[in-house]
């Protein structure tokens, strides 16, 4: 057990009669990159919520840099950086005052350009929120959580309704926050993107966390129970060939 | 603590620059009460005394009513219209384009035995408005007792002086200046944070802030600090053109009236963030503003003064938590006083914000 970052252990939040989180437990190192991945409505949301301070927790404990989530909750939003999946900014402030705010209540001096050209943005540093394209409203949502350098950043689908220059543009972001030695933990649908980014990987059920190892290893496995494709598998697939035809390059 | 007041300031100042970015917002909040102000302002704002749409019918046209008639219309409280005859005018009074007719008929300026010119004049006015009617013929009455005087040379026994009571020109728009400050000051605190907070919940705005460590109470009180950029912003807006456009009288002084102002912006401010704070969406928010300034508007004494009221409505609208600021303009204002003098507000104002700010941090909710 050397490093952790996080530490989950039965982790638990009941609405109503309904179990959305049943005695989650994880642990993330520091530098990984984690994915979370599960149909819609398994639990994934509501389980970053209460590691992000922003749900209560039932029942349970959230160990993030050896603080208790619960009973330190000011200490830890200093620790992290958060993009929200429904959330969203003020209009009618530009990009730099929006950072410069965020980085206000942090007590911190932030550099407002230099987040910006770390998300490709600069062009747009006098512009408002509002003007941006979805891949640039995600590039910005994430520069906004690194103005404290945090430790570990939460990105809950970051690419849902991207179009696919955007999403490899995005993966290209994340595998460059993973260099510095930041921990990112990543909610998502797309398979492939969790084959692509993740270290490893827990899968979310009904409330439960039903398998957890890296992509490569859970591949495996299900091949060991003797499991074949229906079809046979391609070098390439329909994306491969979009991305070929359309280019690497953003659309925005 | 530098830190904690920083994230305040650091929000007031966002919040702000958003303010004056925004067109909508600021037509509503800075020019909406002064549309009030204009069309008020215009209704009392140079009339200083009664003035009567008269319409006269000269039957008699000897030299002594041409010259009666052209002395009336010259007087400050007539304005004539012009009428072709008696049916006519008595058409148009019962219309309210008239207020009253004065009807010289022709036997009037005969001369009498003594040789000098006698008669009735007639004034007839509209049942509708009969005190109208009464005080013009008391007006005319009047004149034609100075007329008397002046032939026959007697000085009448008794007589009646006429002196104003106000302080030295002081104006009906003097008067209702103070309630059109309450009245901007109610609809920017009920209706300003009401409008745009929800929508912030609704949209994610405020899920966002709430993963930074920004605490409530920042929260609230940047958003009150802007309101009060605001609040300062419009009233001085509204005094300019008072002061320039009507000829306001200001009476008091300046520290009183901008602490009066800070004061009454924080307490309007506060009922618009229980309400925005508490609510979870536009549709709670709106009709639960417009129930609770809806009294306010009316009973507090912005569009006409309480004393109108019954007593019993009197007393149960002086508790309202704008009547006491409205008062409070109106004594510094226009009777000169200074805080000091204004114990009794300042008492159900303060009650009103202890009261109103901590409800506001119970029912507060991010989301």
């Amino acid at each position: 057990m050397t490093d952790l970052i996080l530490e989950v252990s039965k982790l638990k939040k009941r609405y109503g009669k309904k179990t959305v989180v049943n005695g989650v437990s994880f642990e993330v190192e520091k530098g990984e990159v984690f994915g979370i991945l599960g149909p819609n409505g398994a639990g994934k949301t509501t389980t970053l919520e209460m590691i992000e301070t922003m749900r209560p927790i039932d029942s349970g404990q959230v160990l993030l840099d050896g603080i208790d989530v619960a009973k330190q909750p000011e200490k830890i939003k200093g620790l992290i950086g958060v993009q929200l999946q429904s959330s969203a900014f003020w209009d009618k402030l530009t990009l730099v005052e929006l950072l410069k705010f965020f980085g206000s209540t942090y007590g911190q001096h932030t550099h407002p350009l230099t987040l910006l050209k770390e998300v490709q943005l600069t062009d747009k540093a006098k512009s408002t929120v509002e003007t941006l394209s979805g891949g640039q409203k995600q590039r910005f949502s994430i520069a906004s959580a690194l103005v404290n350098q945090p430790k570990v950043l939460f990105l809950d689908e970051p690419t849902t309704g991207l179009d696919p220059q955007a999403r490899r543009n995005l993966w290209e972001l994340i595998k460059t926050i993973k260099s510095k030695a930041i921990t990112v933990i990543i909610t998502t649908h797309y398979m492939d993107e969790a084959e692509e980014l993740c270290d490893r990987v827990a899968i979310m059920d009904s409330a439960k966390i039903i398998a957890m190892d890296s992509p490569k290893n859970l591949v495996k496995k299900l091949l060991a129970k003797g499991f074949k494709k229906t079809r046979r598998v391609e070098q390439a697939n329909l994306e491969d060939v979009f991305i070929d035809l359309t280019g690497k390059d953003l659309r925005e | 603590m530098k830190q904690y007041f920083n994230v305040i300031f650091c929000l007031a100042i966002a919040l702000t620059k958003r303010f004056f970015r925004d067109k909508v917002a600021m037509f509503f909040t800075l020019l909406f009460p002064l549309i009030f102000l204009v069309v008020f302002g215009s209704l009392f704002g140079k009339q200083s005394g009664a003035r009567f749409n008269v319409a006269i019918i000269d039957q008699s046209q000897s030299a002594f009513t041409r010259k009666f008639t052209a002395d009336l219309k010259k007087s400050s409280f007539i304005k004539e219209k012009a009428v072709s005859a008696l049916d006519d005018a008595k058409q148009k009074m019962s219309r309210g384009e008239i207020d009253t007719i004065l009807l010289l008929p022709p036997e009037f300026s005969q001369l009498n035995a003594n040789h000098q010119p006698t008669g009735q004049a007639v004034v007839f006015y509209n049942p509708g408005s009969a005190q109208t009617g009464q005080t013009f013929a008391s007006i005319i009455d009047g004149i034609l007792g100075g007329v008397n005087e002046t032939i026959t040379g007697q000085k009448p026994l008794f007589s009646v002086e006429q002196r104003s009571s106000g302080k030295a020109g002081l104006s009906a728009f003097d008067y209702i200046f103070s309630g059109m400050l309450g009245f901007a000051l109610l609809s920017l605190g009920f209706f300003g944070l009401t409008n745009s907070l929800p929508s912030m919940k609704k949209q994610g705005i405020l899920r966002r802030l709430r993963s930074t460590p920004i605490r409530t109470s920042q929260f609230i009180l940047g958003n009150a600090l802007n309101y009060l950029i605001i609040g300062l912003t419009a009233i001085t807006i509204m005094f300019i053109v008072g002061l320039t456009v009507y000829k306001f009288n200001m009476q008091g002084n300046y520290p009183s009236f901008i602490a009066l102002v800070i004061i009454g912006t924080l307490l309007m401010f506060g009922f618009g963030l229980a309400i925005a704070g508490w609510a979870k969406n536009e549709n709670q928010a709106a009709p639960l503003a417009n129930l609770a300034a809806f009294p306010m508007m009316f009973l507090s004494g912005t569009f006409f003064p309480r004393f109108l009221m019954p007593s019993w409505l009197q007393k149960i609208a002086g508790l309202l938590p704008l009547s006491p600021i409205i008062d409070s303009f109106r004594f510094v204002l226009t009777e000169g006083k200074t805080l000091f003098d204004l114990g009794p507000q300042l008492l159900i104002i303060g009650v009103w914000m202890v009261v109103i700010y901590v409800v506001s941090f119970r029912v507060f909710r991010w989301e």
